[in-house]
């Protein structure tokens, strides 16, 4: 068992170091830019602060290292398990508010009650979409028990509050599983979508709403799967926007889809830290135009060859092998994070026009589901271009979350039609009043 | 509710669409309002203490200021070389940390102060010195650069097109200003005229012109760009 790095301090606290993926993420951060992600549940009734804040002080004890905050050392970041949970806090017109280093020194995650919500935003060192989300069912697992005093079973994500955090929830499963040969970093570049700056730093959410039968109906008569369906609209989308806004045709670039990839489902993984890498499917415009089924097969092609254990071990090893470096451990940590972040400013961001994330259904025990109406999944921004986007489904709608940092809606118009000239109705809402 | 619009259901929580923000025509269409999604109440807005980021700075000023007038009067008894070095960090105040007394440092304003601060400081060089070249020779180029550079600051803030104009316009103004430099070293320090001026004049000129064919011609351009693009 690679468990050596973890240590208890005074008070029998963990500490842990960052798991690869996570390495980057302080290092990438700026004054206005931290990279956060934000999951939600919506009740059907009133939130209880009170019973939440109880709630969440159980949960935290579970979950040591998502429950924690960031911490410097010499030559690299750490992970420190908080003393006590952090208070519930406000929400307010936008979600992802910026966390500054000193909120991630006491608390390097936020829980947020609004009216029947229970929104988690993680900095994404913590974990990844998956962990996070058995984080948000067990503290919505936890709510429900002791406001309604219900017995909810310990299946489909909801962890055992009372039970010890096991070890394999704590590696760091990129170790483990990197291959012994490495893939090649290179890459094109992408399309970069710009606009005019939201003013004051706050960000635009828009959510579209489908129902799941229909969108399915539509992936099956493609032969593909939702995940690339959607992918493909959003390729579609991106293909109409550039076209519409780059004129000259020889100005056109690559429009690429960061579409990550759960690694829990290639390797036999039940860690709660980032376990995850992606796939970028292309589509150069200049070679002419695409119909909708070829850029179901460009994706479906690509995930085919890139989403299997072999080749992401590949990737994986890439990743590890600088880790591993001794000469770059010896680096101590100032110096590492310029680097760092310079390699991040110059080519991090630069390869794709968005990243599309699904996390898929919510499964839920039977007794939680007459309780929770809905799930959000919301990316942040990246720090150099202006969109993301994270769905996810529960129940039969599906809740595809578009966010910006500039004024104009118009990837969201353009996904839209897409969807519109499919015949699927979409129901939208915002936070632009 | 639908948007008249894009088409698009909304949701009840919508006053606009939030694809193409039009407002839904017909009031009696919309149902009873509904919670939004998210609250109205703005994040207070995080504001930087510049008072005192730029006390800090005058302090950091102040230091080697206080430094060089007691090392001054320690080692000559008066003070002797102590208002050079003061007028120079005076003069590098005035054109780095004073605009970061604003917000939003307008250029067009900040420009001519750095010239202005940085005349007065040659005069007070020619005062010291019991020099007769400020009026001669430092006042008028010192005025003469400070147009062009103002002007070309001007344009390139308020004119949305034509940098390559405007930018290869300034240096061949520039090159015009290194002749009249010589003319007036020439006239304030009894010099023969040499023509050095003309090399940076050529140079300038050169330059200015091919930013201006570069303006003109649009295929040249666009093979610059491909060339030298970073």
């Amino acid at each position: 068992m690679n468990f050596g790095y973890m240590k208890k301090e005074k008070k029998n606290l963990l500490w842990v170091k960052l798991d690869n993926a996570a390495k980057i993420y302080p290092a990438a951060r700026r004054r206005n830019w931290s990279n956060l992600f934000r999951q939600s549940v919506t009740l059907c009734e009133e939130m209880d602060r009170e019973v939440l804040q109880s709630a969440l002080d159980v949960t935290v004890k579970r979950f040591p290292s998502i429950a924690a905050k960031l911490r410097k050392g010499v030559f690299w970041y750490y992970l420190q398990q908080v003393e006590k949970a952090p208070e519930i806090g406000q929400e307010y017109s936008y979600p992802l508010v910026f966390m500054d280093s000193n909120e991630m020194r006491k608390c390097a995650f936020r829980v947020i009650a609004h009216e029947n919500r229970i929104a988690v935003e993680y900095f994404h060192s913590l974990t990844d979409g998956t962990g996070a989300l058995i984080f948000l069912k067990s503290l919505t697992a936890e709510y429900l028990e002791q406001k309604y005093g219900i017995s909810i079973p310990c299946e489909h994500g909801v962890l055992d509050r009372d039970e010890e955090p096991r070890e394999e929830e704590l590696e760091d499963s990129f170790l483990k599983y990197a291959g012994k040969v490495a893939a090649s970093r290179k890459d094109t570049n992408a399309w970069k979508m710009s606009g005019e700056p939201q003013p004051g730093n706050t960000l635009n959410l828009t959510c579209f709403q489908l129902p799941v039968q229909k969108v399915r109906e539509l992936a099956h008569k493609n032969n593909t799967t939702l995940t690339v369906f959607l992918s493909a609209v959003m390729m579609q989308a991106l293909l109409n926007l550039q076209r519409e806004k780059v004129k000259s045709f020889r100005k056109r670039k690559g429009i690429k889809l960061l579409i990550p990839v759960n690694l829990r489902q290639l390797f036999p993984s039940n860690t709660l830290r980032n376990f995850a890498m992606y796939t970028i499917p292309e589509i150069d415009p200049r070679l002419g135009e695409y119909s909708f089924e070829e850029i179901c097969d460009v994706i479906k092609h690509k995930m085919g060859a890139e989403v299997t254990a072999k080749y992401m071990s590949t990737v994986i090893a890439t990743n590890v092998n600088d880790e591993k470096n001794p000469v770059i451990r010896l680096i101590p940590l100032p110096i590492k994070n310029a680097v760092m972040k310079a390699i991040f400013d110059t080519v991090g961001e630069k390869k794709s026009c968005l990243t599309m994330s699904n996390l898929g259904f919510v499964q839920l025990p039977e007794i939680m589901k007459r309780y929770i109406k809905r799930f959000d999944f919301i990316l942040g921004v990246q720090a150099a271009a202006p969109y993301n986007c994270g769905v996810i489904s529960y129940g039969d709608t599906i809740y595809i979350n578009f966010i910006r940092n500039i004024r104009d809606a118009e990837l969201e118009r353009h996904f839209y039609i897409v969807l519109r000239d499919m015949g699927i109705p979409v129901t939208v809402e915002s936070n632009q009043t | 509710m639908y948007c008249i619009n894009c088409g698009v259901k909304l949701s009840d929580t919508e006053e606009k669409c939030p694809l193409c923000e039009t407002v839904p025509g017909a009031p009696y269409e919309r149902g009873a309002p509904a919670r939004p999604l998210y609250p109205k109440n703005k994040l207070p807005e995080a504001t930087l203490k510049r008072g005192a980021l730029n006390g800090a700075l005058i302090i950091l000023f102040m230091i080697p200021i206080l430094v060089s007038f007691f090392v001054d009067l320690q080692a000559n008894g008066n003070i002797e070389w102590f208002w050079y070095v003061a007028g120079a960090l005076v003069l590098l105040y005035v054109i780095f940390i004073l605009p970061l007394w604003f917000s939003k440092p307008n250029p067009v304003v900040f420009v001519p102060c750095g010239f202005v601060a940085a005349a007065l400081y040659l005069l007070l060089i020619n005062i010291l010195t019991d020099g007769k070249w400020f009026l001669s020779f430092a006042l008028p180029v010192t005025v003469c650069v400070c147009l062009i550079t103002t002007a070309m600051v001007v344009l390139l803030k308020y004119v949305r097109k034509g940098k390559l104009y405007i930018v290869g316009g300034a240096m061949i103004a520039m090159g015009a200003v290194m002749l009249l430099m010589e003319e007036l070293m020439t006239f304030a320090f009894d010099l023969s005229f040499t023509g050095w001026s003309v090399y940076p004049l050529i140079a300038l000129g050169l330059l200015g012109g091919l930013l201006i064919f570069l303006a003109i011609n649009g295929s040249a351009r666009e093979k610059m760009e491909r060339r030298f693009f970073f």
